[in-house]
């Protein structure tokens, strides 16, 4: 719930909560080889298509690495005992020098006029809530580390330092080790088997934890809360995950992300710490929800393939195409699908079926999110899209007749969102890019949970509520490269119109208004 | 008598010849690294253009060498020997952008020619790989050389005669002499950034 608000005091203009944190490009390859960003980056982080190469091949050169290493590895053993393997440890190697770099970034953002707003729903006298109109933040200091041991092993860990919270929401980003091209000793098509541990983003068309854009995806945070509240249908899912979340587990995964199939499954689970993430939705209120049923582990597959478009066949196969002037990134359109399935498990205190004995009883509710991409890219102009369907079963508490508690649950009527993007980024320049973004999110649950003041929450806490059940957000920016590690961001976000109602009746205070921000982010890694 | 005297010309004129065949030496100071310097046109004066080609490689992510002189006309071969996709050209001769040219992309293990016949600085970059650069230094006269590391240089076969002699150095602003050269002339220069 604490996350739902936070993603709702979003659209209020709180726009800092949902700056994206974990953008990032590795100065240490950089130093590693001798060459800059945009080798691998068109507009950091966002990888160009040698960029995908050297990370499927498990951060390294896709062909005869070691000429290019300026920096020599570290052995950890001679090559030739590997004869003498299992009499020994298998030799393997580490960057010759650390390989760790570091971010900081720093904001500003300036609101709508209309921004406080929600202020006219307290009672007379009381302090509100105050959004600045404009407004300097500090952004994150994170440090990354990646790189590979050696004998086909890759590793990544990203932390952002000054922040609490998971991968796109800061603290531990990824922290996996990942064995590329198992396939070879299998005798199967060369990186058609990798596999990864450890902590890490799911294999998302687009990365969250990963974006160049300041703001996330609204559909990649989308959390799916039932009705609170008798303006709807009794809902009583409380499903904190989101697909941005980090997933602890294991991945397997195949093919290339600059060409051909790609493909990638996981099984993982999202929340074992057994600490309840709020109260349910629904009465008695004496429940703890998880977000996942960490006995039963999610699943995520995700299927794509990328049709390279050059009519030269080696250029189509090769790793980047190979134009008039130079070598640039393929023209391409990729299709993919994604499918997410879950179980959530909500714990209540309830009787036994004699309608009188003590007993905790779990409602446990399937779902599923399932999903669809395209991507396309002409030269300098790369359009993409996401769409998303999100599924929660929906098990009602039941109490029996002449029972102290409930007794049962019984199914109803699904929870469900939908939703997506659209974004056109066109690189201009070599250090200039226009992007052009849409968001929506479709969740009547998100409607109908805020369009009624709860007097249970705290003062402060007004509420507010989309116009309609469809939240678009309209995203022009533009950001320009200062040096290949230092970049300035401009974002302009047209939201979606609000409401503040009466409290007591219901009725309109405040008719619909806008809290669009405009933000400037400012970053540098080395 | 009549076969001395048919000799004899030809004896005179060799040693004539070389007796008129200088060389200019010295060092090039206040830089580190290689510098190049060479004999600037002469006028009235052409060169055949040279039919020996000389290859410039990338390998590593890094042009090799890092400079190199050529005589006005000579054709230089541009080799891939990375797995990577590289492309090589340069904005402008001397800071004439309509000299600019580029390449285009080949791959490993594949050459692509290009004839120099505009004296000059050429700055060679890749267009995929921005810390890639290079320098071809082609010079109007075949009267050239690359220091050694120390800055110190040696040319060749330059005839007697009065000549402007410039020295270059990468990020260093050039600098041109009057040489005057009798045999064997020493000349050294003194170069700043």
């Amino acid at each position: 719930m604490m996350r739902k608000r936070l993603s709702l005091l979003f659209l209020a203009g709180f726009v800092a909560l949902s700056l994206s944190p974990s953008a990032m490009a590795i100065p240490a390859f950089s130093r590693r080889y001798g060459t800059s960003c945009t080798t691998c980056h068109s507009d950091f982080p966002k990888l160009n298509d040698f960029g995908k190469a050297f990370k499927d091949a498990g951060f390294k050169f896709p062909k005869d690495d070691e000429s290019f290493l300026k920096q020599p590895p570290t052995l950890l053993g001679a090559p030739a005992q590997a004869e003498l393997w299992p009499h020994t440890v298998y030799p393997g190697s580490i960057p010759g020098q650390l390989p760790v770099g570091l971010r900081y970034n720093t904001y500003y953002q300036q609101i709508g006029a209309n921004r406080n707003n929600f202020n006219q729903v307290l009672p007379a006298g009381t302090v509100g809530n105050f959004i600045p109109k404009s407004d300097f933040q500090p952004g994150y200091f994170s440090i990354f580390t990646a790189g590979s041991m050696g004998t086909g092993i890759s590793w990544w860990v990203d932390d952002d330092i000054s922040v609490a919270g998971a991968n796109a929401n800061g603290a531990l980003g990824d922290g996996y080790l990942k064995f590329n091209d198992l396939s070879r000793f299998l005798k199967l098509p060369k990186d058609s088997l990798n596999l990864r541990a450890g902590q890490f983003e799911l294999d998302l068309p687009v990365s969250q934890a990963r974006t160049w854009n300041l703001s996330g995806w609204d559909i990649f945070s989308e959390q799916n809360v039932g009705i609170q509240n008798g303006l709807g249908p009794a809902q009583n899912v409380t499903n904190g995950s989101a697909m941005e979340d980090a997933a602890n587990g294991v991945e397997f995964s195949g093919g290339h992300a600059y060409g051909g199939y790609h493909y990638s499954f996981a099984v993982f689970d999202q929340n074992t710490t057994g600490v309840n993430i709020s109260p349910p939705n629904i009465g008695p209120q004496n429940a703890v929800a998880f977000n996942s049923d960490a006995n039963f582990k999610d699943m995520y597959g995700r299927l794509a393939y990328r049709f390279n478009l050059e009519k030269d066949p080696v250029s189509r196969n090769d790793v980047q195409a190979a134009g008039t002037t130079g070598p640039r990134d393929h023209t391409y359109l990729t299709l993919g699908s994604f499918y997410f399935y879950g179980r959530t498990a909500t714990p209540f205190s309830g009787v036994l079926a004699d309608g009188v004995t003590p007993a905790v009883l779990t409602a446990r509710e399937p779902f599923y999110r399932i999903g669809g991409d395209v991507n396309f890219n002409y030269r300098t102009l790369n359009v993409f899209g996401v769409y998303l369907a999100a599924h929660d079963r929906n098990e009602l508490p039941v109490t029996a007749p002449g029972a102290a508690g409930i007794t049962s649950f019984a199914p109803s009527s699904p929870v469900t969102f939908s939703g997506g993007f659209a974004e056109a980024d066109y690189l201009a320049l070599p250090w200039a890019m226009t992007i052009m973004r849409w968001d929506q999110v479709k969740s009547s649950a998100d409607r109908i949970n805020f369009i009624e003041y709860n007097p249970a929450s705290p003062p402060g806490s007004s509420f507010f509520s989309p116009y309609s059940a469809t939240r678009n957000r309209f995203t022009p920016g533009e950001q320009f490269l200062i040096h290949a590690n230092i970049k300035t961001s401009i974002e302009y976000q047209i939201m979606p119109q609000q409401i503040v109602y009466n409290p007591a009746t219901g009725a309109v205070i405040t008719g619909p208004f806008r809290t669009n921000a405009l933000i400037v982010g400012l970053e540098f890694l080395y | 008598m009549k076969r001395i005297n048919l000799v004899a010309p030809i004896v005179i004129a060799a040693l004539s010849t070389a007796a008129f065949a200088g060389t200019i030496h010295g060092k090039v100071s206040g830089v580190s690294g290689e510098s190049v310097v060479y004999v600037e046109a002469v006028a009235g004066k052409t060169f055949p253009a040279p039919t020996a080609h000389v290859t410039i490689d990338q390998k590593g992510l890094m042009f090799m060498p890092h400079v190199t002189a050529v005589a006005l006309g000579t054709t230089v071969e541009f080799l891939n020997s990375d797995s990577v996709a590289h492309n090589v050209f340069w904005p402008s001769i001397s800071g004439n952008k309509k000299l600019g040219h580029n390449l285009g992309t080949w791959p490993q293990g594949q050459r692509k020619s290009f004839k120099f016949d505009d004296p000059g600085i050429v700055s060679l970059l890749c267009n995929v790989h921005p810390e890639m650069a290079a320098y071809v230094i082609v010079s109007p006269t075949p009267y050239f050389a690359v220091t050694d590391s120390s800055g110190n240089f040696k040319i060749d076969n330059v005839p007697d005669g009065a000549y402007t002699v410039t020295a270059w150095h990468e990020g260093a602003k050039n600098k041109s002499n009057p040489v005057k050269v009798a045999g064997d002339t020493s000349a050294d220069f003194t170069l700043s950034k």
